[in-house]
């Protein structure tokens, strides 16, 4: 059963997921700071990432991101932000996956319909499952 | 309620090709265009709005191409669908549909750099009132910062830099600047031609912050070096705007782009996406593809206008093809460069051919034109192709593409019939793409033994 950590402030977001995807057969694990969220990657080992931008002090999420990514090597762990940060902050531009900047694998607008949320991680996983062990 | 058989959201490249695709091949229907801005820009203009054209009033769309197609034009925000009745929800109203068409577009990206939010920072975003700002800010300022090295910020970097008496400096991550798009040979060139003109450019650094108080001061790169700015412009890319489409719960993917199928039809089977926010696979292997371009989005629009009420036609994928230019020089690109070829496994097989484009080289207009194909070795088909020289070199790329689309082979394009004339083309004996073939037939033949 894959394991997904959600790293979120939000208790009803925290609660709505929980309930997606238990429905769907993944285990869930949640953090609700940046710091409890870097613990939970490195102790329960994660499958994927769910990983808000805005958590209690201000835009950890990329913190978190990057610190996943440089500090921790975790290079191939499947990282899906998940925010509402462009509704919130009403800025004419948007965020992204970024190699160099902003190293997660997909970005997503809240609110997300739950079909697509499965959709994502499921698709997310595959991705990676299909990928030969070694080079042909 | 209003009710039209055709709507198109977006009134930009894809909108707009869109819907006089849609009346082209359905000269009965009633169509309609929804978008929110009053004036539409003409994006791949906006960085000579700093420079060569003068203000984003001069690099606009026209609307008399919709009376001319028999558009009807509303301005106003679609602000979701409902897709079980088929009505589209603005903030003029509500209107009823047969088929949807969404060109919602890209918005800038914005790295997450520390102080992307300070008094000075801009994006390149699609609005007039907000280029405008930006051009005013642009004549009271000296220091001018430009982050990414690719087409975007070598010609936003260049235009800025014409204009009064500025210091412009662009920032790029990679060891290049294009070097997504060019082989190294033609990044080196470009980037001396660069700073030939006045501009600074600071490759392989990455910015660490961008620093001031409340207002931008300078760019701190994570080698401990400064470059002093009072205006940062970060030119790195485009997001699609998926805002219309998520709401009405189409199927976005992975990309963060609207999921569409290769006749452009998106999760509803009445609604068709196209242009910067519908997902893109590439021609080379299918995969998906980040590029965001507005000869990409009229591709994709001519496909989608088309399909509306039956399959007529289909995406191939994107095969990559554009061009830049600064000052005199002009670079384009087609297809894979030699060293994405090879980062994606093909044995690639590469021939470079330089000489006027004119003959004898002493005609009027004539420029050093240099042309690189690259080639898979075992088939001999073509896989992307590089040239660089006068203006001559954005025509010349649209016939290697056309020879990639066809996947032509080297014989083939070694045999081409040409037309040549003195003032007007290369000799019919240097011609540069049938030379290039030759090229590299001759290598194919060499490694075959």
């Amino acid at each position: 059963m894959p394991k997904i950590l959600v790293i979120d402030d939000d208790p009803d977001f925290l609660l709505a997921v929980r309930m997606v995807l238990e429905a769907h057969d993944f285990e869930m694990e949640a953090a609700t700071t940046a710091e409890e969220g870097i613990d939970k990657v490195l102790s329960t080992e994660p499958d994927l990432v769910i990983l808000d931008i805005m958590l209690p002090t201000g835009y950890e999420g990329f913190d978190v991101a990057r610190e996943i990514r440089e500090k921790h090597k975790l290079i191939d762990l499947p990282i899906f932000m998940l925010t509402s940060i462009h509704g919130t902050k009403k800025v004419p531009y948007r965020f992204a996956p970024d190699e160099h900047y902003l190293p997660v694998d997909v970005f997503l607008d809240k609110p997300i319909e739950p079909d697509q949320l499965v959709d994502t991680i499921q698709e997310m996983l595959g991705e990676r499952r299909e990928e030969p062990e070694h080079p042909l | 309620m209003e009710k039209a058989d055709i709507i198109v959201v977006g009134g930009s490249a894809a909108g707009l090709t869109a819907g006089i695709t849609a009346r082209r091949h359905y000269p009965d229907k009633e169509i309609l265009l929804v978008r929110r801005e009053k004036q539409v820009l003409i994006p791949c203009g906006i960085p000579y709005i700093f420079g060569t054209v003068g203000s984003p009033q001069k690099d606009l769309v026209g609307d008399a191409v919709l009376e001319k197609n028999n558009i009807k034009l509303l301005l106003a925000e679609a602000t979701d669908i409902d897709r079980e009745r088929k009505i589209l929800h603005t903030t003029e109203g509500d209107v009823g549909y047969e088929r949807l068409i969404i060109a919602t577009g890209s918005r800038p990206a914005m790295p997450p750099i520390p102080g992307f939010d300070l008094d000075g920072v801009y994006a390149v975003v699609k609005d007039v009132e907000y280029l405008s700002g930006l051009q005013q800010r642009l004549e009271t300022v000296k220091d001018v910062v430009v982050i990414g090295g690719g087409f975007i910020g070598i010609e936003l970097g260049d235009e800025i830099n014409k204009v009064g008496d500025k210091t412009v400096t662009i920032v790029e991550i990679l060891p290049h600047c294009l070097a997504l798009a060019y082989d190294e040979e033609f990044c080196i060139e470009m980037e001396r031609v660069l700073e030939d003109r006045g501009i600074n450019i600071r490759t392989s650094s990455k910015v660490e912050k961008i620093a001031g108080d409340g207002k931008v001061e300078k760019v701190v790169l994570s080698d401990g070096g400064e470059i002093k700015a009072d205006v940062v412009i970060l030119g790195i890319g485009a997001v699609a705007n998926v805002d219309l489409a998520q709401r009405a719960g189409l199927r976005i993917g992975l990309t963060g782009s609207i999921a569409v199928d290769r006749t452009m039809q998106t999760s509803d089977e009445n609604i068709y996406a196209c242009g910067d926010c519908a997902e893109k696979i590439s021609f080379f292997g299918g995969r998906p593809s980040p590029l965001k371009l507005a000869s990409i989005a009229t591709l994709e629009a001519r496909i989608a206008g088309a399909n509306l009420f039956g399959i007529r036609r289909e995406n191939i994928g994107t095969v990559g093809v554009w061009s830049t230019a600064v000052g005199d020089t002009a670079l384009a690109t087609a297809g894979l460069t030699e060293g994405m070829a090879r980062e994606r496994g093909y044995d690639a097989v590469a021939a470079t051919i330089a000489g006027p484009n004119r003959h004898p080289g002493l005609m009027p207009g004539a420029a050093n034109t240099r042309v690189k194909l690259v080639f898979e070795r075992n088939s001999g088909v073509i896989l992307g192709g590089q040239v660089m020289g006068g203006p001559a070199a954005g025509e010349i790329i649209n016939a290697i593409s056309a020879c990639v689309q066809n996947r032509m082979t080297a014989e083939d394009i070694a045999m081409f019939q040409t037309g040549t004339h003195p003032a007007l083309t290369a000799s019919p004996i240097a011609y540069h793409m049938v030379n290039a073939a030759e090229m590299a037939i001759q290598q194919m033949r060499e490694r075959g033994g």
